[in-house]
């Protein structure tokens, strides 16, 4: 195992010099170092999945120690980081085998074997955070990983808006991760020894509190919990769209891992309101990330908005999952966070592939607009297919794997309304609402992207002319959006894997209600006494299906079907001004939701038409308020700056003795300060 | 009888909902009818009990006259003062009606969250009504607070005072008839007083909107 | 066998039903209006007709276009089925959950919108642009309505909801039935695009939700939208009638036949009883501004969530 584990680093590793050594030659260095990392993925992917199934203990994959005490690389694996793993493989083998095909269109515009290289490093970073042992080597892994994903994402630098993207992305994570700092240290204070394991004892109450908040905070940046997701929407459609995916299939999951791992496990928790925060954050950043999508035309902002929604529904368990866990009621807390960790595997599946999907949009188009977009179905039928299923999938429609996360975390939701006190009830009746909410607004939000890109007439003439992407794109975005509707209809398989992490961490197994994945019908998932089975309302809604098309077929015998232009009012001649646009699909939400978005609108006349009435020409602006930048991080950093104006004159006089004696100072304060604690302790 | 007095508060608390959904006067003074409508309904109910378990009359004769008071006589007298007065109509909410809607539900909430915690020898009808029609008077409170116009004020503050009805009839299965009675003759005076005011309003400002009233400060 | 029988009862249920009790509806309308109106089988024969009719396609329209119908109208048939007419038809093991119901719900939606957009005509997007904006402040409103139901009933599985009705012989009664019941009416006024929401027999292209998305289907296409437009207002009427209204007495399984048969004939009962109650809200009143609607949902959003408030002071 352990042999196999480091085989499959030193292959990162080759792929990642491989395309440094060769990247002159872009076509061989895409093609050797995506078919490496596509391999190595592959082989991860089936490890871990063995380890899941075969093993339940944690296993050592890897130690590299140095002289210097608590300064070392060890590698676990238990069931956590190994479902964590599994997520990663998975996207990134269809990553891989996507870039064979996407990167033919950056070949000789910008450098792809540093590309290749910052990529396959990225990946192997991402690793070792899951599998890190060591509070070290986490923060230097997650480090590492914020760093080249801040590379990535400014990878196309001549453009001003994604140095804009990169730097307010390199400051929050920045911030993120100077509270984990903190946390780290804490920690290390406290307990005295630098391995990630349970401390829930050695902490007293008030330092677990406030760990608490930092962990929170320290993660939700790279979760993107609203209000700390600002640089989310700024730094996906920067990035190149396979990067977006990693970014937002398994980067910010990262943040989850962690949450998991350093409150659950570390951290014990053992108080209720810890899991009312997170479950509130979440709720309000399901509800806020979608609303934001849903106005968005910039398909790639839609998605990253779209992603704080799912981190918000994923958090919404995980909040659940901590109550319960505090009331010491186990079933439920199981069953939360097995909804919690189904909806993080769904979304990397389905958000990989929409923003695979949005590369190959973009591949073939030139344009990362809705409003130019239109009629893409009929010339890229078969991403438009793929497309279809993801988004169907994050829709949370049946028979796609999206719906039995949400399904499972409104019966985690109900469990908690029938076992709790009356507090908690209101909350999560709330929450129903929220979730609800946000699920109807989603399938509003994909709606819109897969009706104004896909369907009706194509609105430029790069939409007009567009062809269907290359064989090895379609296999990437194929191979994460089948398995949605796969694992709609047998969410067993990847369930009882969960299944061990919630045995590890609860001592209850949900097996019971999971009833093979025989083919038979009526097998459903039961949980809380109500029972569903996609697969056998499917197979019914097949039957039905081929029923009623034989009736219909039979009484309508002797009719053809005429194909004729669409309906014009008499005008003559639909074009695709005609149609409604993206941002009037969205328009009767910004009206009932102007209290959030704040729109403001500008119209001016250029051209005097026929009659006052009718101008020949004419703009229109719709703005919306990014109102936490507005009201929050605005202000916030206009004091700071003013602050910082004001004040470095009086410490950076210029004067070289004044620089001297703080260094003095310093020294000083520090020899003082070794006294008071040796006197003390 | 006491799921058909629970039925009741229920309405009370949905016709105090109503009247935080309605625009127009008229619905207003219509939606005000409705409630009294089924405060009198509950307080015969319980005459009728009273009557026949207890054999006092109080209560029952307490429910005739609220009958003639409230759903007849205030509604015809505020119709009155309301047709007196020039109709115009305008915006009456300082905030929007789904908000409003929204708000009264948060006001629900509240309620039930301080009254929860009262333990004794409450039982859990009694609590319930308590929640009701407590809610009832805070949404009527509520209801004057957002209303722009006089009518609105004599509505929200007729809505409050059955919400004070209700919870002494039905947590407590009604107070002394004397007392009841001096609240009645008290409300009667308010609402002709209230009514001349608007009057007087209407006359001095052309206008029934209280907003205008601020213009009186020095 | 059992499942067999259950799944061909119930299909011939809705086919059956579903096209009456819009003909009901129209015909009390028609009454009140001092009109004769169509025949309660009016609708049968226009399908009939319409699937007999050539079919126009636009020629913008891609794939979607043509499947939306059939994919509508299975998924709104698949969600009724999950919706027994009477607990006896449901004894015969058929699980069905209530939230998978209503997302079945949704995937019809989904696509019927998705095939507003896709003939590139003005009045699809429109059509589907509002349809999304009612969906998204409906749909709380729905979930929290039936996860209190749920609540009542101990699970979210639609039988013993049902069962809950077959035990609690004055249901409709209860404190908070009542506020559920409003509210679920309000929502279904919403969602079957009745009258303040939606007005079901206007062409006037400046105010229609659902017949604008409709807009550019004809023959079997239309019969199999229309179909299941009137399935899912059966569905609706279903919950209310089998969650809310009395059939207390219809417990007893000593002579099944019997029982089932006076089972089926309450059952239409009801549906005829809020089949009235909807023509009467849709002749009283008149249609809402459109942005008027997201007071209707927050007002069912209230009813619902005093419904959930008075259930857990009072208990069950």
């Amino acid at each position: 195992m352990n042999d196999y584990f480091n085989l499959i680093l030193v292959i990162y590793i080759v792929a990642a010099f491989f395309s440094l050594i060769f990247s002159k030659k872009h076509q061989l260095t895409n093609l050797i170092a995506n078919i490496l990392s596509a391999t190595a993925s592959l082989s991860l992917l089936i490890l871990t999945a063995l380890h899941l199934i075969v093993s339940t203990s944690s296993v050592e994959l890897l130690r590299i120690t140095t002289s210097v005490p608590n300064i070392s690389l060890v590698l676990k694996i238990d069931n956590l980081s190994a479902f964590f793993l599994l997520c990663l493989a998975i996207l990134s083998m269809s990553v891989s085998i996507f870039s064979i095909g996407y990167m033919k269109h950056y070949f000789y515009r910008i450098n792809i074997g540093l590309f290749n290289c910052l990529y396959n490093i990225f990946i192997l970073s991402m690793i070792l955070v899951i599998t890190s042992s060591n509070l070290i080597s986490f923060l230097v892994c997650w480090e590492i990983m914020s760093l080249i994903s801040y590379a990535l994402v400014v990878y196309e630098h001549d453009q001003p808006e994604n140095s804009k993207a990169g730097l307010i992305y390199i400051i929050m994570t920045h911030l993120g991760t100077a509270f984990l700092i903190i946390a780290f240290m804490l920690i290390y204070v406290n307990t005295g020894s630098m391995e990630i394991a349970s401390a829930g004892q050695l902490l007293s109450p008030y330092l677990k509190n406030i760990l608490f908040f930092l962990f929170l905070i320290g993660f939700g940046v790279k979760a993107g919990i609203i209000p700390l997701h600002v640089w989310l929407p700024y730094a996906h459609p920067a990035a190149l769209s396979n990067i977006s995916a990693l970014m937002s299939g398994i980067m910010i999951k990262t943040a989850i891992y962690g949450l998991i791992r350093f409150i659950l496990v570390v951290l014990g928790a053992s108080t209720v309101w810890w899991g009312v925060v997170i479950l509130v954050l979440g709720a309000i950043s399901a509800v806020l990330g979608i609303a934001y999508a849903l106005i968005e035309n910039n398909y790639k902002r839609l998605l990253a908005y779209s992603s704080i929604e799912n981190i918000g529904i994923i958090l919404i368990g995980l909040g659940l999952s901590f109550i319960a866990f505090a009331n010491q009621q186990m079933t439920i807390a199981s069953i939360s966070l097995l909804a919690s960790l189904f909806h993080l595997f769904n979304h990397t599946l389905f958000k990989g592939a929409l923003f695979l999907g949005a590369g190959a949009i973009h591949y073939a188009t030139h344009t990362k607009n809705l409003e130019d977009l239109g009629g893409l179905m009929k010339r890229m039928p078969y991403t438009g297919l793929l497309l279809l299923f993801a988004s169907l999938a994050i829709s949370a429609l049946p028979p796609f794997n999206g719906f039995l996360s949400e399904w499972l975390t409104f019966q985690s939701l109900f469990q908690i309304l029938t076992a709790s006190n009356q507090g908690l009830k209101i909350l999560a009746l709330l929450i129903v609402a929220a979730l609800a909410m946000a699920g109807a607004m989603a399938a509003a939000c994909f709606i819109k992207f897969i009706g104004i890109a896909f369907l009706g007439l194509p609105r430029s003439e790069s939409a007009q002319n567009c062809r269907e992407v290359p064989i090895p794109m379609l296999a990437g975005i194929g191979l994460l959006a089948l398995p949605c509707l796969l694992f709609g209809l047998f969410p067993q398989i990847i369930l009882r894997l969960i299944d061990r992490i919630t045995q590890e961490y609860f001592a209850v197994s949900i097996s019971s209600g999971l009833k093979g994945i025989s083919l038979i019908t009526n097998n459903p998932l039961i949980i809380n006494e109500s029972g569903i089975s996609l697969l056998s309302a499917t197979i019914i809604g097949i039957i039905f299906f081929i029923v009623f098309y034989t009736i219909i077929r039979f009484i309508g015998r002797n009719t053809k079907e005429r194909i004729f232009e669409t309906w014009d009012c008499g005008f003559g001649g639909l074009n695709s001004r005609m149609q409604y646009t993206a941002t009037g699909f969205s328009k009767p939400l910004r009206i009932v939701f102007r209290f959030l978005y704040r729109p403001k609108r500008l119209l001016w006349y250029n051209k005097e038409g026929p009659s006052p009435y009718y101008h020949s020409d004419l703009n229109y602006v719709v703005t919306t308020e990014p109102v936490f930048e507005k009201y929050f991080y605005h202000p916030l950093a206009h004091s700071l700056k003013r602050w910082a104006r004001k004040s470095r004159f009086y410490i950076q006089t210029g004067s070289v003795h004044i620089y001297l004696l703080y260094i003095f100072l310093a020294l000083i304060a520090l020899l003082i300060y070794n006294w008071v604690c040796l006197t003390i302790c | 009888m006491q799921t058909f007095l629970d039925l009741l508060s229920v309405l009370i608390l949905i016709s105090a909902f109503i009247l935080t959904a309605t625009k127009r006067i008229n619905s207003y003074i219509k939606a005000f009818q409705l409630q009294s409508f089924l405060l009198f309904l509950a307080t015969f109910t319980l005459g009728i009990y009273n009557f026949t378990t207890k054999g006092f009359l109080d209560i029952f004769i307490l429910s005739i006259i609220i009958f003639v008071l409230k759903v007849i006589y205030i509604p015809r007298l505020l119709h009155n003062t309301y047709n007196r007065v020039a109709y115009k109509v305008e915006k009456d909410f300082f905030i929007n009606i789904p908000s409003s809607i929204l708000i009264c539900a948060a006001l629900v909430i509240l309620t039930y969250y301080s009254l929860y915690s009262l333990d004794g020898a409450l039982n859990i009808h009694i609590k319930f009504n308590l929640v009701n029609s407590l809610s009832v008077v805070l949404i009527g409170l509520f209801f004057m607070i957002s209303r722009k116009k006089a009518i609105g004020q004599i509505v929200g503050f007729l809505v409050l005072e059955n919400g004070m009805f209700t919870t002494a009839m039905l947590s407590a299965q009604g107070m002394p008839i004397i007392v009841d009675l001096g609240i009645l003759v008290d409300l009667l005076t308010a609402v002709m007083i209230m009514g001349m005011l608007v009057f007087k309003i209407n006359e001095s400002f052309d206008s029934i909107n209280i907003e205008r009233l601020r213009n009186l400060r020095g | 066998m059992k499942l067999l029988l259950y799944v061909f009862m119930q299909l011939v249920l809705v086919l059956l039903l579903a096209p009456l009790v819009d003909g009901i509806i129209k015909k009390i309308k028609a009454f009140s209006q001092k009109r004769k109106g169509p025949p309660l089988t009016q609708m049968y024969f226009d399908l009939y007709k319409l699937m007999k009719k050539d079919t126009v396609v636009s020629e913008t329209a891609s794939w979607v276009f043509r499947t939306a119908p059939y994919i509508t109208f299975i998924s709104t048939l698949l969600a009724f089925m999950f919706f027994p007419a009477t607990v006896i038809l449901h004894s015969i093991s058929f699980q069905g959950d209530i939230i998978l119901a209503i997302y079945l719900l949704g995937i019809g939606r989904f696509f019927m919108v998705l095939a507003g957009l896709d003939t590139g005509s003005t009045f699809g997007g429109m059509g589907s642009s509002r349809e999304v904006m009612i969906a998204a402040l409906i749909e709380p409103a729905l979930i929290v309505v039936l996860i209190t139901l749920g609540l009542i009933a101990g699970s979210t599985s639609i039988y013993d909801i049902m069962l809950l009705n077959l035990q609690g012989n004055s249901f409709i009664l209860n404190p908070y039935s009542i506020l559920l019941f409003a509210a679920i009416f309000l929502i279904l006024l919403a969602e079957t695009a009745r009258i303040p929401v939606d007005d079901p027999s206007t062409h006037l292209e400046l105010t229609m939700i659902h017949e604008a998305m409709l807009l550019e289907y004809s023959g079997k296409h239309l019969a199999l939208m229309e179909l299941a437009s009137v399935i899912k207002q059966l569905l609706f009427i279903t919950i209310l009638a089998n969650f809310f209204l009395p059939t207390g007495w219809l417990g007893s399984q000593a002579t099944p036949m019997l029982s089932f048969l006076l089972a089926l004939i309450t059952y239409f009962f009801k549906v005829v009883c809020i089949a009235l109650l909807i023509a009467i809200a849709e002749i009283s009143t008149v249609k809402l501004r459109f942005f008027s609607v997201p007071n209707l949902a927050a007002i069912s959003f209230a009813l619902a969530f005093l419904g959930f408030m008075q259930f857990i002071i009072l208990g069950r």
